[in-house]
């Protein structure tokens, strides 16, 4: 499908993902149960923070960090390995490959459909953190804005793009879920996310500065929370980019390797 | 419309033998048996024909059309559909045909079918005004207009296959692939498909192909038959060339009883007296059964679907055939 075609039939897939995930109530539970995660963290830490400061981690920046991080996470979760793996293993991808959109389009434009219900769930949470400390609604300056608005949308891409790879991982094997698993682990630890990486050890964040973790969380996170100057942001958007570049070029061969594989099997 | 060349598909099948050891062993010595599911096919179909496409359970059927639609590449062979070939998955290939399949879901669940068109229409950009005049149409052959606003999950298997169908026609493609349309549905759902399949191929010149253990269905929607056993085509040829091959004659049925045992009568029920004979033996036989009872109820009938079907199941292919395919029309003399 063509970007031409592509626009004038993203309307109506924006407005039938929307429309799909309203009426999926269990998936919307889900998403505020993991939501909170960043809010769990923060309480953790501000525990920890509020007697002696780490790496420059006050309460206020503590608060700040994470609040950043919950609205990170809400503007990047993508759950495409769940519905590859699934469309793949039970078949029910063969319907979607008689589509003339390539699938894999299709499960990015209907995940941003999600969008517009993610800030819905946010915004009450955000509203009682600002309560708790009215400091949060500090402005951090427009050029700072711009570049969290380049770097999460980077993130996200970063994101569905991980996700997609071990999505297709079950064209090959039924493990793809544990491996994810794994993964997750990882990214959980090394990208920011229950932790600021000012925190890790100075020779750790010099080769997390190079890693793909770093740009799905703590780049956008920092520059909405005012943790990175502008100036400096630019190197790690430009690795943002890097990564967008390679793991897409990945994504594309795998996945023409994969649908050979496809054996369309139940459906 | 579609052209074969030779086309075929080799699974290759983990072997996973039985017992602890076994499974152990499989993880770093794994065995492997080739599957041959098409064998080889020559086959060639003229724009609006309606073909049967018949074989026993994993006789490569599904397999066949699975390859036509692009989702399946072939182990070796060629194909082409409406000019593509099928596993690129052209945008305009992918407009051109359909396959509907008795279990797959394309419908969204949780909302009614509307919305499923809707979000069709955008993805295989229909014009509005075209596509309000498609969906009206098929509203009205499918009989859908009472159940459009429910969402998909309360409908029933028969509601839902009919909005199955509709959603894979919306782009009105020229290629309808058809495998077990009528699997699972009521009889009266049933003959509301094959109406609707009809109406809609002779309207708009479609190309079908239907595989179906319905004998009903191909009765009423296939003019061609190819039967296809253990990846290799067996027969190919007209309907009524396929009855005559394997049906094993016309029957010719009356009510009478008295003085026709020696004529090779049989009671199929009480007042059903049934004999089978060869094309070129009816005249002769009907000439006899009059004679005897000038005022006897007569008729020739062809043998059942089903029991032809079952028939050409049950021979075994000749080994020194089984690798080549018989050419179009020239049905094996059995």
């Amino acid at each position: 499908m063509n970007l031409v075609r592509l626009s004038r039939a993203a309307p109506a897939m924006f407005r039938i993902g929307l429309a799909e995930l309203v009426a999926y109530r269990a998936e919307m539970a889900i998403w505020i149960l993991t939501a909170t995660m960043p809010l769990i963290m923060l309480a953790l830490w501000n525990t920890v923070v509020s007697e002696t400061p780490v790496a420059g981690y006050g309460p206020t920046e503590i608060t700040r960090y994470f609040a950043a991080t919950l609205v990170v996470r809400q503007l990047t979760s993508a759950w495409v390995i769940w519905h590859l793996n699934w469309m793949i293993r039970t078949g029910s991808l063969s319907a979607r490959l008689l589509r003339p959109i390539n699938p894999l389009v299709y499960e990015g434009v209907t995940m941003l459909a999600a969008m517009p219900l993610r800030l819905i769930v946010l915004a009450p949470m955000m509203a009682a953190l600002v309560l708790w400390r009215p400091e949060l609604l500090a402005w951090p300056g427009l050029e700072a804005l711009a570049l969290f608005t380049v770097s999460v949308l980077f993130a996200w891409l970063m994101t569905f793009l991980v996700q997609t790879l071990f999505g297709m991982v079950a064209f090959w094997t039924d493990q793809s879920e544990g491996m994810f698993g794994v993964w997750l682990t990882v990214w959980m630890l090394l990208s920011g996310y229950i932790a600021p990486l000012a925190m890790f050890p100075e020779p750790l964040q010099g080769a997390l500065a190079w890693s793909p973790f770093r740009g799905m969380i703590a780049v956008p996170v920092e520059l909405l929370g005012g943790f990175l100057a502008p100036r400096d942001a630019l190197f790690d958007i430009g690795v943002q980019v890097m990564w967008v570049v390679v793991l897409s070029t990945i994504t594309v061969a795998t996945w023409r390797r994969g649908i050979r594989r496809y054996g369309a099997f139940g459906a | 419309m579609i052209r074969t060349e030779a086309l075929t598909k080799i699974y290759n099948v983990p072997l996973k033998e039985p017992g602890l050891w076994n499974s152990v062993r499989s993880l770093y010595d794994r065995k492997y048996r080739d599957v041959h599911a098409v064998d080889g096919i020559e086959l060639t179909v003229e724009p609006g024909e309606r073909v049967g496409f018949l074989g026993p359970n994993g006789a490569g059927k599904t397999t066949t059309l699975k390859m036509l639609t692009g989702l399946l590449y072939p182990t070796s062979g060629s194909c082409k559909v409406a000019g593509y070939t099928p596993s690129e998955r052209h945008p305009d290939f992918l407009r051109s045909v359909t396959l509907v399949m008795g279990q797959k879901q394309q419908l969204l669940w949780d909302l009614p079918p509307t919305e499923t068109f809707a979000l069709n229409r955008a993805l295989f950009d229909v014009p509005l005004a075209e596509f309000q005049e498609i969906r009206d149409e098929l509203v009205e052959l499918l009989e859908l207009e009472e159940f459009m606003d429910q969402p998909a999950r309360n409908l029933s298997l028969g509601q839902r296959m009919r909005c199955e169908l509709a959603a894979s026609l919306l782009h009105r493609p020229k290629v309808l692939f058809l495998d077990e349309p009528t699997i699972g549905l009521d009889v009266q759902v049933q003959r509301t498909v094959r109406r609707f399949v009809k109406t809609y191929q002779r309207r708009h010149g479609a190309t079908v192909m239907l595989t179906s253990h319905d004998m009903s269905d191909v009765g009423a929607l296939a003019e061609r038959i190819v039967l296809i056993d253990q990846g290799v085509i067996r027969f190919d040829g007209s309907l009524e060339a396929f009855q005559q091959t394997f049906g094993g004659g016309r029957r010719v049925v009356t009510r009478r009883s008295d003085r026709l045992e020696d004529l090779g009568f049989m009671a199929e029920e009480p007042d059903r007296w049934v004999a089978t004979v060869g094309a070129d033996e009816v005249n002769g036989l009907l000439g006899e059964v009059l004679r005897r009872h000038p005022d006897a109820d007569v008729t020739v009938e062809d043998p059942p679907l089903e029991e032809v079907l079952a028939s050409a199941f049950a021979q075994e292919i000749d080994p020194q055939r089984s690798n080549k395919n018989v050419p179009r029309s020239a049905p094996e003399d059995q």
